[in-house]
């Protein structure tokens, strides 16, 4: 059962790098398949983030999606994080780039 | 396992609207939105109303390679004891691996190694849950290569060897037909309806020749096709919607779950 996980670990792991983190695309798998789950995976994260800030989706409009993805795919969430940190750290990232302006009163709400 | 009759998914964006809606049998409420000891007051509505509200956990990870977290599986079973749940369910996935979390259902190799890992990973949930666990069939966007089961035969086999229940979303089913060429009807062969705990109905949208089963869109009639096929072989003891964004019209809600009572009355 020990080595049935490990070689389970390795196989899932090896998928989710792909998937989320920029890794190499495991042998086997189509190619096309992997981008289109890599996509769907991107997509519910900036919705997720999205409906937990709108006030930023809302300020940075058509940037909102370029720059969430350019985000997303620089950190992609690791196990125990929740959506709100996810959404707390792009808004942070946000300000590190200088991609917005850091406001004279937090345009946010902390949590 | 009594019968459930017609449900569907609570959400505290349309709270109201299941409250007061006609017709409605059990509802389902995702497990990780509630806490144990302040359930939301629209579900006492319910449970005060006799409703059963079943949890559905997104985030067990059962089909993952590491442990079950004993922390999500603790939240489980104290969210099923305070909604005095018949039955919990979660999916046959893995959300989880190698440190970084998916935020979505992701399918499992269906190979020896991951349904030992599954089976162990399930016996250890059922363990900690006071009532039967049903397990659901995902819809996919990928395959595993060199696979050495099919779907039917890999779930089959977990429902043997744990003795789970089985959530079958036909919503699921239907993706997986127009995806990856999995025929339902095959799945449908090769599964244990007499394990059906009951079933899931959801819509979606096809999007550049890929569906996507978002649970934000209308059911597509060749969903309710599946719950037909499903129906002409087995009663199953519910059926429940689920709608999780883009809130439609309540009027829309109920004209779905009219659709679903169609299907069943025409297979009676």
């Amino acid at each position: 059962m020990s080595g049935a996980r490990e070689r389970l670990a390795a196989e899932q792991a090896a998928l989710l790098r792909a998937l989320l983190a920029g890794g190499q695309p495991p042998a086997g798998f189509d190619e096309i398949a992997l981008q289109v789950e890599a996509d769907a995976l991107l997509a519910k994260r900036r919705r997720v983030v999205a409906q937990l800030a709108p006030e930023v989706a809302d300020k940075l409009e058509e940037r909102y999606r370029p720059l969430f993805d350019e985000y997303a795919r620089a950190h992609p969430r690791t196990v125990g994080s929740r959506a709100r940190e996810d959404a707390a750290a792009f808004r942070e990232w946000l300000i590190a780039g200088g991609h917005v302006a850091e406001p004279q009163r937090r345009w946010w709400r902390r949590t | 396992m009594g019968e459930l009759g017609v449900g569907i998914g609570w959400r505290s964006e349309i709270d109201l609207t299941v409250e007061r809606m006609p017709g409605i049998d059990f509802v389902e409420v995702v497990a990780e939105n509630i806490h144990h000891d302040s359930l939301p007051e629209s579900l006492r509505v319910l449970l005060d109303r006799g409703v059963p509200v079943l949890p559905h956990a997104v985030s067990l990870s059962l089909g993952g390679a590491d442990p079950v977290d004993g922390a999500r599986l603790d939240h489980l079973a104290a969210v099923t004891d305070a909604l005095g749940a018949p039955m919990a369910s979660d999916h046959v996935c893995f959300v989880r691996a190698g440190g970084l979390d998916s935020g979505h259902l992701m399918p499992v190799p269906r190979t020896r190694d991951a349904l030992d890992v599954l089976t162990a990973n399930v016996k250890t949930a059922q363990a900690a849950l006071g009532v039967p666990l049903a397990l659901e069939n995902i819809a996919a966007l990928l395959r595993w290569p060199d696979e050495e089961l099919t779907e039917a035969q890999f779930l089959s086999e977990l429902v043997e060897r744990t003795g789970c229940m089985l959530l079958v979303d036909v919503a699921n089913m239907w993706a997986n037909g127009r995806n990856l060429g999995q025929d339902p009807a095959d799945l449908l062969d090769g599964l244990p309806l007499d394990r059906i705990a009951y079933v899931h109905v959801a819509g979606g949208v096809e999007r550049d020749g890929v569906y996507h089963d978002t649970h934000a869109h209308p059911v597509p009639p060749g969903v309710l096709d599946v719950l037909r096929e499903l129906c002409s072989r087995v009663r199953p003891p519910g059926v429940l919607l689920e709608r999780d964004d883009l809130y439609p019209t309540d009027a829309a809600l109920l004209a779905e779950l009219d659709a679903i009572r169609g299907v069943l009355a025409a297979t009676a």
